[in-house]
């Protein structure tokens, strides 16, 4: 009995465990079988999440590979407003860190449950502080920020992008495209933490990187060299642009005011406008070039033809025009050279409309040059059929016609090169990793044109030539290298009273150097230069100055002997020819007692962009070739005991600084060539000792 | 005999038997044991190839932790090089270098006539030589 009793109470126990597991199995078996999908969609909706990855922008490289524009990731912070806690201590706490209104943060979290931005593309810092205040749900996420370091560096041709990155301006909008690549959208899943562990594998498709035509260093030259002639003349705006006549490459495009693309938003609409695309002017004295042209390529006048400009005034169709000289008989290198308006109209009332019509359109005028930058004007030309009883005079001279800088050095780079008109060019390739893209749409190359035989090119070179050397633009002789161009004074118009200003001019110099196998075309420009407002007196010493820096830097071997004054003239005073040349030259008075210091004040420290008008002692240093000479020793030495051992043994000193010589270049006992220069510099021994090293200071 | 009944107890005897089975040896059957020691051996299999599919299973969801830990660290190394190449291009920037170039160090631009143009020295007779860079005119 009592077996049975066990027995009974071991069935009932069974059956009781039995049960429980038949319930929990018939459960799992319902739940995993029956609502399988169901939970495995729940679990997804949870898990999985589709991002969207931006692909990174394309880099903008000068041609030596120097970046110009790069992006890179940066943290924004954004929220989940249902799992913020407390709303308003959140946007309290955030307000203080990103500046955004404590208010407009609440507003935004009270607009949206599942996303809203608090601020985007944060400095390092700020995404930092964020992340210190621990704030559940505000999370900062990875974006893209586009950065210029070489700040308002070439900003006209690279443009700006908006908070997109989306280009608004320049290269950056003219190749948006290309330049954003293209966004792909991968599949994560997340845990509870957010943390991803499993996605697919995202095709990248960044953008593409530019390679553009401007070398950064002469875009640099040219910015400096523009910015120092805008405050030197006051003018109002300014454009220079450095091209590589054979091929169109553009080397260098500067134009003033400017601003910094990194806070492009900033910048009023007038600084981030291209002038040197968009802006149109009249282009005066300049435009005698392509009159010229077109006559000497029909055959219609000669270099040698004498003209009579008629003591420089002339009645044409009712209209007197008026020589900035009264010139008598010039022949017409001497037109082009003195700049005769009277001489440039007779030439082109014998050429006729029609034909000054189709080579003004030839040389590219009144048309789009196919620059690939943005917002290029086409020019004002009426069509021929258009035209005034006078409008040949006008445009003969530069006036009636409206121009951009970019068609201008288009054109003379055409006279440089032979007469071939290139598309001029400012990107050079496009690539992706290693792999170079095929040129296509904007940067498809294009056929150079013919627009004069090489003879009328060779003819037009050497008249060029002459204006620099002994016409209105003498301030724009290289020293080293022959150059060539035409000077620009043409006046604006009073927008008050609808006439030319005798006021407000622009002055412009285009021109090319050297003149056989021209290196670089380049043009100046100056709005409204304040005082002196003719070309050859504002714009072509710019254009010296830019030509010999870049000439120097390309390595551009000289095709003329350097100028014997040059040497002499730093110690004497300075005249006219050589003025600008010697602008960063220390002054060294030699007038002084013997032994005795110059005072500090006679003397001036070198500055690259600094002007001195210190008296200049009167000195001719003799300079034999030939012979070897070994340097002496000049430590201790005063400036004019330097000065005159250094011309007994034939060699061409620079003094620097003042007080006794501390140090010399090159070194005592090398030995060098008779007229060769020797650099000795002048301090007292507290100087030097007090003198910090280079990399020293902070 | 019968007369004389006496009303006595009835005794009990319990016999204990003492049986010794030591010497007994339970048959076992060979062929419930192979089938017992089959299903044990089935049973561990299919226990282990859970057990396998359960560790590939967590398994692989922890390495998947780690490819994407690895890909993060790519991606910050990645970022890391893009800032220090925009570090150095900001470094390199030409007014940067020119403004050092001028105020620090006192430099200036040489004249025209300083940029001299020299065949290759013999080396005992220059004391001081610039590498002049091969032509770059484009």
């Amino acid at each position: 009995m009592p077996q049975e009793r066990a027995h009974v109470r071991l069935l009932i126990i069974a059956g009781v465990a039995f049960l429980w597991m038949g319930a929990v199995f018939g459960r799992l078996t319902y739940l995993q079988l029956f609502l399988h999908g169901d939970y495995l969609a729940r679990a997804l909706r949870q898990q999985q999440r589709t991002i969207e990855i931006t692909p990174e922008r394309g880099a903008i490289y000068d041609r030596n590979k120097r970046p110009l524009a790069m992006s890179i990731p940066v943290d924004s912070a954004f929220g989940v407003p249902s799992e913020i806690a407390d709303e308003h201590l959140a946007a309290r706490l955030l307000s203080g860190v990103v500046d955004v209104p404590q208010d407009v943060l609440e507003a935004r979290f009270e607009s949206s449950r599942s996303f809203v931005w608090i601020s985007r593309k944060l400095p390092p810092e700020k995404a930092e502080a964020i992340t210190a205040l621990n704030l559940k749900g505000i999370y900062l996420q990875k974006e893209n920020k586009r950065f210029y370091p070489k700040r308002d560096l070439a900003a006209h041709v690279l443009g700006f992008v908006d908070m997109d990155e989306k280009g608004l301006g320049g290269i950056e909008y003219e190749l948006d495209t290309e330049i954003r690549g293209k966004s792909e959208k991968i599949v994560v899943m997340e845990d509870a933490r957010r943390r991803w562990f499993d996605g697919s594998q995202a095709k990248l498709n960044n953008g593409a990187d530019v390679v553009l035509t401007l070398d950064e260093k002469i875009q640099y030259l040219t910015e400096r060299e523009l910015n120092a002639a805008i405050a030197r003349t006051r003018a109002i705006a300014g454009t220079a642009i450095v091209m590589n006549p054979n091929t169109g490459e553009i080397l260098a495009l500067a134009n003033w005011p400017t601003f910094n693309p990194n806070k492009a938003s900033e910048a009023p609409a007038d600084a981030r406008m291209d002038r040197a695309v968009g802006a149109l002017y009249e282009p005066g004295s300049t435009f005698k070039l392509i009159t010229l042209a077109a006559a000497f390529n029909e055959g219609i006048t000669r270099p040698d033809e004498v003209f009579d400009c008629e003591n420089g005034s002339v009645l044409v169709a009712g209209h007197r025009i008026h020589d900035h000289k009264p010139f008598g008989l010039l022949n017409v290198a001497q037109i082009l050279a003195e700049s005769s308006d009277v001489g440039a109209i007779k030439i082109a009332l014998r050429l006729q409309a029609p034909r000054f019509y189709d080579y003004i359109r030839a040389f590219g005028f009144g048309l789009l040059t196919g620059v690939d930058l943005p917002g290029e004007s086409r020019g004002l030309l009426r069509p021929v059929d258009d035209w005034g009883s006078f409008s040949i005079g006008s445009i003969s001279m530069g006036q009636e016609i409206g121009v951009t800088p970019i068609q201008l050095v288009t054109a003379v780079s055409a006279i440089a090169n032979g007469g071939l008109l290139y598309r001029p060019h400012v990107v050079a390739e496009l690539e992706r990793g290693d792999r170079v893209l095929p040129a296509e749409g904007l940067l498809t190359p294009t056929e150079a044109r013919r627009v004069i035989r090489p003879e009328t090119a060779a003819t037009l070179r050497r008249l060029m030539e002459g204006v620099v050397l002994e016409g209105t633009g003498t301030r724009a002789h290289l020293d080293g290298w022959t150059s060539a161009g035409k000077t620009g004074s043409a006046q604006k118009i009073d927008t008050a009273t609808g006439r030319y200003s005798r006021t407000q001019y622009i002055a412009s110099f285009t021109g090319f150097a050297p003149i056989n196998n021209p290196a670089v075309a380049i043009l100046v420009s100056l709005d409204s230069p304040v005082g002196q407002h003719e070309g050859g007196e504002v714009a072509a010493p710019v254009f010296k100055r830019i030509a010999e820096e870049v000439l120097t830097y390309l390595d551009v071997p000289r095709d003329v002997p350097l100028n014997p004054k040059l040497i002499q003239a730093a110690y004497q005073k300075q005249t006219k020819e050589e003025g600008s040349a010697l602008e960063d030259l220390s002054s060294v008075d030699f007038s002084g007692q013997p032994d005795a210091a110059p005072a500090a004040s006679q003397t001036t420290k070198l500055d690259g962009q600094g002007r001195t008008d210190s008296k200049r002692p009167a000195l001719t240093v003799a300079v034999d070739q030939g012979g070897e000479v070994e340097v002496p020793d000049f430590s201790g030495k005063t400036m004019r005991e330097a000065a005159d051992i250094s011309l007994r043994l034939g060699l061409d000193p620079v003094l620097v600084g003042s007080n006794l010589a501390m140090d010399q270049s090159p070194a005592a006992g090398a030995k060098v060539r008779r007229g060769a220069k020797i650099t000795v510099r002048f301090g007292t021994p507290l100087e030097k000792k007090s003198k910090p090293r280079p990399g020293n200071r902070n | 005999m019968r007369s004389k009944r006496r009303k006595i107890g009835m005794a009990e005897f319990h016999t204990v038997k003492r049986i010794d089975n030591s010497r007994l040896v339970r048959n076992v059957e060979p062929a419930r044991m192979r089938n017992l020691w089959r299903t044990v051996a089935l049973g561990s299999v299919i226990a282990a190839f859970f057990m396998l599919y359960i560790f590939q299973h967590f398994r692989c969801i922890d390495l998947s932790f780690q490819l994407e830990d690895l890909k993060g660290q790519q991606v910050k190394a990645a970022a890391l090089n893009s800032e220090l190449k925009l570090e150095i291009a900001g470094l390199r920037d030409p007014m940067r270098i020119d403004v050092i170039a001028r105020r620090r160090l006192g430099l200036t631009e040489p004249l025209p006539s300083q940029v001299q143009e020299y065949d290759e020295p013999d080396g005992s007779e220059v004391a001081a030589a610039r590498y002049v860079r091969p032509n770059r005119a484009p």
